[in-house]
């Protein structure tokens, strides 16, 4: 009988030399062997996103998040600083922070009292000195995440001394982060809490789709088209760059094929807002391609995403405006996902255009707008396809060819002033293959060892390119 | 709801009339005819909103997050969604769920405008899709202001507070 480790091994060596040939095992979508593996191998590893620094701009403020499925507490101490700390009271494990966010000064666990301040150090417990002799409360903190970074506003943490820094770890995804949240200086800022909802669907369903699934918008989205949510049309619209930023974290395009060609630029934000994007903080080729893009989608390996594009919920009495969503796929267990998402807008737009904004995200890309209700709808088959005992009896392997070469139109580019491994037309999912790969070698990876983070110069290591 | 405002009680003609008002809506949502209760039962001046809602200390209130919606609704946003489930793409309610309104604790109170009314009721939305057997349960207290247009009742305004903070149902493309 073959035992579960070496079912699991298996499955990810098929995703290993499946993602090269354009295949995927039907079962990473519901395996539960696998999925405990991911609770500790990805999300008890990889840096994961916590927060955006606008919910917490104030001394005491946090709020509670979640690194696979364990809770943690993100929260601005009196020196300004985030910490991340471990829910769990160091006497006997109980939860000490019991609201989704607020302002505090402590953490006090219900059971017996113990209390902490914000860096997550033992401040208090009652009768101290007669129940534990006054010994020494260093080292009964809170536990804290083994890290904590941001960068652009978004706050990431991860579990894992041996995690390299987190700049390092975007790699060449930072350079795309720059372009969507640094166009200007005021940055960006959340409008207000996430919206959360648990679907009966994997987490990687979802960091797949904001890999670059386009595909899917003729079909699954169409009816966006007839109500006139959106101002470019299909074809049009899968004209652009699929971009595998690097190992594991990929992204996706809408640009005109002429550069100049009118329409929506900056993702449709507003053209008053446009004019105060400039090159402060990033180069002039990143506000190039910001300029020129319709919409940008992409996915942080595991589970954040993000989406910019002109949207409206009601095309009849508001144009489409840019809005900006992002959102993490909380795992919650092998067939079920908890989406996380927020809205959020540069932090210099009116209130009239930052409300805009919102209620055009709102309609369309919430668990209540005219795209996401559709997009739950697959997902869920996924899943259940993943879970089924025929996938693995009848080796059921999924189709992810497109824009291998000689498959479809799509074409690697040379000339991009970015980082990665670039396509130009967005019917391609090398953006979702550079997922699974990166995944296959982060399951397999041993504590202590990181898979390369930055492609190999050599042809032999890219794979597609040197058959290209 | 304004709990100083007379209230409407259950002897009267017009608390008759907003029961009837509710049962009519319920009806004609359960039955998919959304296009029928948008234009007779809908004002064109109405705001449909489903707050965001957190958990939070009791000391501070109910958690419901200003100004951040699961569903934040015009007229015309409202027609947008009608009008997409006309259509023959709209995946997530085609085939359409099944949804039964449950309305109960129906509470109706005057306004300072004559024409308006206040509503509070408690509502249990059962749904099940394809061959689902365990229903998806939404219960919320619904907050309506129904004004009187040309004779008939029509919603003004309708808040619909969920007890929920995490929400469990694979979307909101349905009417509460």
């Amino acid at each position: 009988m073959t035992s579960h480790t070496d079912s699991s091994a298996k499955l990810l060596n098929a995703v290993t030399e499946g993602a090269e040939k354009g295949v995927i095992p039907a079962s990473i979508f519901g395996d539960p062997d696998l999925y405990r593996q991911e609770l500790r191998n990805v999300f008890g590893r990889c840096w994961v996103f916590l927060a955006h620094e606008s919910e917490i701009p104030a001394k005491g403020d946090y709020v509670l998040r979640k690194i696979g499925e364990d809770h943690f507490i993100v929260v601005r101490d009196d020196e300004g600083e985030i910490n991340v700390l471990f829910d769990a009271c160091r006497h006997r494990g109980v939860q000490v922070c019991r609201s989704d966010s607020g302002n505090t000064s402590h953490f006090r666990c219900p059971y017996h009292g113990w209390t902490y301040n914000t860096k997550g150090n033992l401040v208090g417990a009652p009768l101290w000195r007669n129940a534990f002799g006054g010994m020494s409360k260093e080292g009964n903190g809170l536990a804290s995440a083994a890290k904590v970074a941001s960068y652009q506003g978004l706050v990431f943490g991860t579990l894992d001394e041996s995690a390299p820094p987190l700049k390092e770890y975007l790699g060449g995804m930072a350079w795309y982060l720059d372009l969507v949240f640094g166009l200007n200086e005021h940055g960006v800022e959340v409008l207000g809490p996430p919206q959360r909802f648990v679907i009966d669907a994997n987490w990687k369903s979802g960091a797949e789709n904001f890999s670059g699934d386009d595909y899917h918008l003729g079909t699954l989205h169409r009816s966006v088209w007839e109500i006139g949510a959106f101002p470019v049309p299909f074809h049009e619209n899968m004209m652009g760059y699929h971009i595998q930023a690097s190992p594991g974290h990929s992204l996706s395009f809408s640009m005109a094929q002429d550069a100049d060609e009118p329409g929506p630029n900056y993702f449709g934000f507003p053209d008053e807002l446009a004019q105060s994007f400039n090159t402060t903080n990033i180069s002039a080729d990143q506000l190039e391609v910001a300029r020129r893009s319709r919409v940008f989608v992409g996915n942080v390996f595991p589970n954040f995403s993000m989406l910019a594009l002109p949207m409206t919920e009601d095309g009849s009495h508001h144009p489409p405006v840019g809005i900006l969503t992002l959102r993490t796929w909380q795992p919650h267990g092998p067939g079920q996902v908890e989406v996380w998402n927020w809205f959020a807008g540069y932090k210099n737009l009116t209130p009239e255009q930052k409300d805009r904004a919102y209620r055009a995200g709102l309609g369309t890309f919430s668990m209540g707008g005219a795209f996401e209700v559709d997009d739950t709808e697959p997902w869920i088959t996924v899943s259940r396809t993943g879970s089924s005992t025929a996938a693995k009896l009848l080796d059921f392997q999924l189709n992810y060819e497109m824009g291998k070469p000689g498959v479809g139109i799509s074409k690697p580019v040379k000339e991009w002033p970015g980082p990665g491994r670039v396509q130009w037309t967005r019917y391609e999912e090398g953006v979702q293959r550079n997922l699974y790969t990166f995944y296959a070698e982060m399951m397999r990876s041993a504590p202590g060892e990181w898979p390369s983070l930055a492609f190999g110069e050599d042809a032999a290591d890219t794979g597609e390119e040197s058959q290209a | 709801m304004d709990s100083t405002l007379p209230r409407i009680t259950a002897d009267t003609a017009l608390y008759a009339e907003v029961l009837d008002w509710i049962h009519t809506e319920a009806e004609l949502l359960d039955d998919l005819r959304e296009r029928e209760w948008l234009e007779t039962m809908v004002s064109r001046d109405v705001t449909y909103a489903v707050p965001l809602r957190q958990t939070v200390e009791r000391a501070r209130g109910r958690g419901f997050s200003p100004d951040t919606y699961h569903l934040l609704e015009t007229y015309g946003s409202l027609d947008s969604r009608v009008t997409r489930n006309e259509t023959p793409y709209a995946w997530a309610e085609d085939p359409p769920s099944r949804i039964r309104h449950f309305v109960t604790n129906v509470r109706a109170r005057r306004t300072d405008a004559p024409d308006v009314i206040a509503v509070k009721s408690n509502l249990l939305l059962h749904r099940t899709r394809q061959d689902q057997s365990v229903p998806q349960l939404l219960s919320a207290e619904r907050h309506d202001e129904l004004r009187r247009e040309d004779g008939r009742l029509m919603l003004l305004r309708r808040d619909v507070l969920l007890d929920l903070t995490v929400i469990r149902t694979h979307n909101l493309a349905i009417f509460f």
